[in-house]
C-alpha cells in the first residue's frame, strides 16, 4: 500500500485543530471543486483534498491514520503490527489475516466509517456500503427502446472473514425505455457491500443520450424539423416522414407557416408504464436555390397575380 | 470467472414516490436537514399528511446534490445550502432553456 500524506495535501501541521483542518479544506475546495474551478487539473486535485479531509475530519479515522506513522508520499508501507485489531474490521470467521497489498489508503479508511456524521463507532455497528456513480452514454435508439449496459468494477469489499480486498465485479443493468439526457437512475444494492449487516450501497447512473441527427428530446416529447417546399406550405400536402417507430404519412394543412408544430400523437418516447410523449414536426419553408427559365417565369407570374405582402405589418 | 449480477435501474423522475425514510437513506441527509430544505422550498413534498411526507423520486437527485454540496464544501449552514440549491436549480433551468432555444434557431 502506498502512503499519502493527508496533512501535506491539506497544507496543515500534524497537530492542526479540527477547525484549522476544516478551514484549510474549505479554501482548497473553493479553489479546486470542479463546479467552480478553472484550474486544468481541478478534478484530480479536488479528489486528493477531499480524500484527505474525509479521513482527517473524523476523529477515529484521524487517530487510525496517525497510527500508521510518517512515511514519504508514495512510499510502500505496511501498517504497524496490531493496527488492524485496533482500527480495522474484525474478521468475523476467526483466523482471518489482513492483506494491505491490493487496496489503497482510501479503501482502508472508507471501511472505517459510516455515512453518518460524527459520533463514536462501535466495532459491530452496521456500516452501509458506499454508493457508486457512473456516467452512461447510450444511443438515441437505445434510449427509445431500452437497453442493457455492463459495468466492470474493481471494488474493495470484505471477504467471508471480514478482510477488505479489492475484487472484480461485473454488473449488468437494464435501462428502461424512455430515458433522456441528464436523468439519473438508481440501481438498488449494486454499490459497495455493507459491513456488519449494513445495507449495500446503490449504483447511480448519469444518462447521456447521444445527439440524433433528426430528433431532439424534451421530456418524453420529441421534436424534428420538417422541411417543406413553398407550394406544400401554401397548398397543404401529405408528406411521408420518419419517426423512431417507422415512416408515417403526415398531413400538412394549407397555409402552414414556418415554425408551426405539427403533432404526431403518441410518437414520442414511451415509458414502461405506458405514458408516452408526442413527436412534433416543426415546419421549415425551404426554397429552391436553382430555378430554370420556366420556373422563374412561373414565380414571376405568381408575384404579379397576388396581393400578398408579408411585410404589411411593418408599414 | 466473474459472476454477472443483473439488475434493473429505476429512473429517478416524477413518476414514482418515496417516503422520508427512503429519502434519508438514499440521500445521506438527515431528516432535520431535509425539513430545512422543505421549509426553504428547495424540496417539495408531493404529499404532506402529518409526519408521513412522500416525495417524488426526483427529489433523490436534488437531495443527493445537496449532500454532495454539503460535503464537498464542508457547509454547516443548511439554510445557506438550501439557497445554494435553489440557485443551482435556476442555473439548470436556464441552461435547459438555452439549449432549447439553440435547437429552435
Amino acid at each position: 500500500m502506498r502512503y499519502k500524506d493527508y496533512y501535506a495535501t491539506l497544507g496543515v501541521a500534524r497537530n492542526a485543530s479540527e477547525d484549522d483542518i476544516k478551514k484549510a479544506y474549505r479554501k482548497l475546495a473553493r479553489k479546486y471543486h470542479p463546479d467552480v474551478s478553472k484550474e486544468t487539473d481541478a478534478e484530480e486535485k479536488f479528489k486528493e483534498v477531499s480524500e484527505a479531509y474525509e479521513t482527517l475530519r473524523d476523529k477515529e479515522k484521524r487517530a487510525a491514520y496517525d497510527e500508521l506513522g510518517r512515511h514519504a508520499p508514495g512510499e510502500q508501507f505496511q501498517p504497524p503490527p496490531g493496527w488492524e485489531r485496533s482500527f480495522g474490521e474484525q474478521p468475523s470467521g476467526g483466523g482471518g489475516s489482513f492483506s494491505f497489498d491490493d487496496i489503497d489508503l482510501a479503501d482502508l479508511f472508507a471501511g472505517l466509517g459510516g455515512r453518518a456524521r460524527g459520533g463514536p463507532r462501535r466495532p459491530d455497528m452496521p456500516i452501509p456500503g458506499q454508493d457508486f456513480e457512473a456516467a452512461v452514454r447510450i444511443s438515441f435508439d437505445q434510449a427509445y427502446k431500452g437497453t442493457e449496459v455492463e459495468f466492470d468494477m474493481s471494488v474493495a469489499e470484505p471477504d467471508d472473514n471480514g478482510v477488505l480486498r479489492r475484487v472484480p465485479r461485473k454488473v449488468r443493468v437494464r435501462i428502461p425505455k424512455g430515458v433522456t439526457s441528464g436523468q439519473k437512475l438508481r440501481v438498488p444494492g449494486k454499490g459497495g457491500k455493507g459491513i456488519n449487516g449494513g445495507r449495500d450501497g446503490d449504483l447511480y447512473l448519469d444518462i447521456d443520450v447521444q445527439t440524433h441527427p433528426l430528433y431532439r428530446a424534451e421530456g418524453l416529447d420529441l421534436y424534428m424539423d420538417l422541411p417543406l417546399a413553398p407550394w406544400e406550405a401554401v397548398l397543404g400536402a401529405s408528406v411521408e416522414v420518419p419517426t423512431p417507430a417507422g415512416r408515417v404519412t403526415l398531413k400538412v394543412p394549407p397555409g402552414t407557416q414556418a415554425g408551426r408544430k405539427l403533432r404526431l400523437s403518441g410518437r414520442g418516447l414511451a415509458r414502461p408504464d405506458g405514458t408516452s410523449g408526442h413527436l412534433y414536426a416543426v415546419a421549415q419553408i425551404v426554397v429552391p436555390t436553382v430555378v430554370d427559365e420556366r420556373q422563374r417565369a412561373l414565380y414571376g407570374e405568381l408575384r404579379d397575380q397576388t396581393a400578398f405582402d408579408p411585410r404589411a405589418h411593418m408599414v | 470467472m466473474v459472476k454477472i449480477e443483473s439488475s434493473t435501474a429505476v429512473v429517478l423522475d416524477d413518476s414514482g414516490t418515496i417516503t422520508v425514510a427512503e429519502l434519508v437513506e438514499q440521500s445521506g441527509l438527515s431528516e432535520d436537514e431535509l425539513a430545512v430544505l422543505v421549509d426553504c422550498g428547495a424540496l417539495e413534498p408531493r404529499e404532506r399528511e402529518g409526519a408521513s411526507w412522500r416525495f417524488s423520486a426526483h427529489c433523490v437527485v436534488t437531495a443527493r446534490t445537496a449532500r454532495r454540496l454539503r460535503d464537498d464544501f464542508a457547509l454547516d449552514d443548511t439554510h445557506a445550502l438550501a439557497i445554494l440549491l435553489r440557485l443551482m436549480q435556476r442555473i439548470e433551468n436556464l441552461e435547459l432553456e438555452l439549449r432549447r432555444r439553440r435547437w429552435e434557431r
